[in-house]
């Protein structure tokens, strides 16, 4: 098992991590004062009350995003043995991946064409072109008991 | 290959000796991330023409031990909606990759205490840089789950976001760092600064042609939340991003992991593409010429990461994702593919690079072809029907405006 040797001080640094984590919690514990009330566990909502439950639905395109990336960690996994052995395959090597590469790129460009990774917003509705003369009057809309309709 | 301390097996020395290497490793983290936050506050300080901190200690240097400390003494809240289990887990999947990440770094040259030789360096593993990837998308898990646990809505979208975020630009950040692995042939962190030794030249940056450094740059920038990329966290729209509802030593140990991964990227960096702690050596103490060049090689790219921070206002959502998706990915691979090719011969490389300009043309073109589709979808379906509807209203106001004037 001598391979798995030089794993061993990574071991070592996780439980070291998990301990300090755990020893920083134990000490919190201990010295911080507990008295929560229902306003201090409430959901943040900037100092209002909050009204609805959390939605836990967020746009699809995160998890577009999400199915995206596979392809792509696919990809980025196989590069790796290739990288480290294409001292040895030359051309072949070098053809493999190409084809690979173009296999991948080819749908890539296929999901951005169909604005699959588009997340500005969308081109706003034109103002209408008024031809009238902005004045004041025109612009400012005055309220008040003077102004002839119901504030 | 591998440390000459396990060279022989595991014994109780060499046990000593590596859990005195990961303890002190452990330690100097932590003092650098104190000196780093300190740093931090007091450069931004200085760009923006203020003092910072100035009270605990010379020079307000143990500000952040002194904010450490204040820490403990806070009230510690769980949400009532937050998952219990999950919030207090979340903590512990953001710190533990924050402190592994850091063990593949080599550090320094090979030292010799008691006949036992060792490497300056935590742990050396075989496929050292696939480590760091699955780490990396590890700790994309704390931030997810902290946010999704804490039953509030800013942590969840702040949550949201970075997850997306993370592993949109850990895919770019890969196919950077497979060029490194093209050149240098290995997965070991040690073999590729060993590889990167022989003179200035052989470093990654100029071997791979400095592209992938620059993406990679950018990438892991982006993977730490740091500006310009901290939509995370951007506080007009999101409060304080995925931690909102963490209070208390729980916010503490992100905010510590937090600068952690941001020395921890920078030494990354060094490694990968500035040779790691090699530059020249002299004779006397011939072991700490090493551990000086690694630790001024990473002081370069903290500071780097500050001045940034200063200089750059934060990018718009759609923005960060095109630069990630429809640039940098892009880039990377067609450059990993260039490499490739030009290493085989010239003709190759010169027809590759050939058909990697075909290939952008299409991308771009791509580009185009994808938002028009778009803004026709949206014309026809719920956007559109939004937007149509606030234009029969404005047509119709003005209308009404018209008439009222002809009666006038």
């Amino acid at each position: 098992m001598g391979s798995l040797d030089s794993y061993l001080p990574i071991f070592l640094m996780i439980v070291l991590g998990i301990v300090f984590a755990a020893l920083s919690f134990v000490a919190s514990k201990l010295l911080a004062p507990y008295r929560p009330t229902a306003a201090k566990e409430a959901p943040y909502e900037c100092g209002i009350v909050p009204t609805h439950e959390p939605t836990y639905r967020f746009p699809v395109r995160f998890y577009l995003v999400a199915m995206i990336f596979i392809i792509f960690d696919i990809e980025i996994i196989f590069l790796f043995p290739w990288a480290v052995v294409f001292g040895q395959l030359h051309t072949f090597g070098l053809v493999e991946i190409l084809v690979f590469a173009a296999a991948v790129f080819v749908s890539f460009v296929y999901l951005i064409s169909n604005g699959a990774l588009d997340w500005g917003p969308m081109k706003r509705v034109q103002p209408i072109a008024t031809d009238e003369v902005r004045t004041t009057s025109t612009t400012v809309r005055r309220v008040g008991p003077s102004s002839g309709e119901a504030a | 290959m591998g440390d000459p301390l396990f060279a022989h097996g595991v014994g109780l020395a060499v046990l000593i000796i590596a859990i005195v290497k990961v303890v002190v490793v452990f330690a100097v983290l932590m003092v650098a991330v104190m000196l780093m936050i300190w740093m931090e506050r007091k450069v931004i300080s200085d760009m923006q023409n203020r003092i910072g901190p100035n009270r605990a200690g010379p020079f307000g240097l143990l500000q952040s031990l002194a904010d450490g400390i204040k820490l403990f003494f806070k009230e510690d809240l769980l949400p009532d909606k937050a998952d219990r289990v999950v919030f207090r887990l979340a903590p512990y999947l953001t710190l533990v990759p924050a402190f592994l990440i850091f063990t593949i770094v080599p550090i320094g040259g090979a030292v010799d205490i008691a006949h036992h030789a060792f490497d300056l360096q935590v742990a050396d593993p075989p496929m050292g840089i696939l480590f760091l990837l699955a780490l990396s998308s590890v700790s994309v898990y704390g931030s997810m789950l902290a946010g999704w646990s804490s039953g509030s809505k800013y942590p969840l979208l702040g949550s949201v976001r970075a997850s997306a975020q993370m592993i949109s630009y850990e895919a770019a950040m890969g196919l950077a760092v497979a060029a490194v692995v093209l050149e240098d042939h290995t997965l070991s962190t040690r073999a590729i600064v060993a590889a990167q030794s022989a003179s200035v030249l052989h470093w990654g940056v100029i071997q791979t042609g400095i592209v992938p450094f620059l993406i990679f740059w950018v990438a892991a920038t982006a993977e730490l939340n740091r500006p310009p990329f901290d939509l995370v966290e951007g506080e007009q729209e999101l409060v304080g991003g995925f931690h909102t509802e963490y209070s208390s030593i729980r916010f503490a140990l992100f905010y510590l992991a937090e600068f952690m991964n941001m020395i921890t990227m920078s030494a990354i960096m060094v490694t990968l593409f500035f040779g790691g702690p090699d530059g020249p050596g002299f004779h006397f103490l011939p072991w700490v010429w090493p551990i000086l060049w690694f630790v001024g090689k990473t002081f370069v790219f903290l500071y780097i990461y500050i001045w940034i921070r200063a200089a750059l206002p934060r990018l718009r959502y759609d923005q960060l994702m095109d630069l990630g998706w429809k640039r940098l990915i892009p880039l990377a691979l067609g450059w990993l593919l260039i490499i490739a090719a030009f290493r085989v011969d010239d003709v190759w490389g010169f027809a590759v690079f050939a058909g990697c300009l075909l290939a952008a043309a299409a991308l771009g073109q791509s580009i185009r072809v994808g938002q028009r589709r778009r803004q026709i979808e949206a014309e026809t379906t719920g956007e559109g029907r939004a937007a149509r509807a606030a234009k029969q209203v404005q047509l119709r106001a003005l209308a009404a405006r018209s008439e009222e004037g002809g009666a006038r």
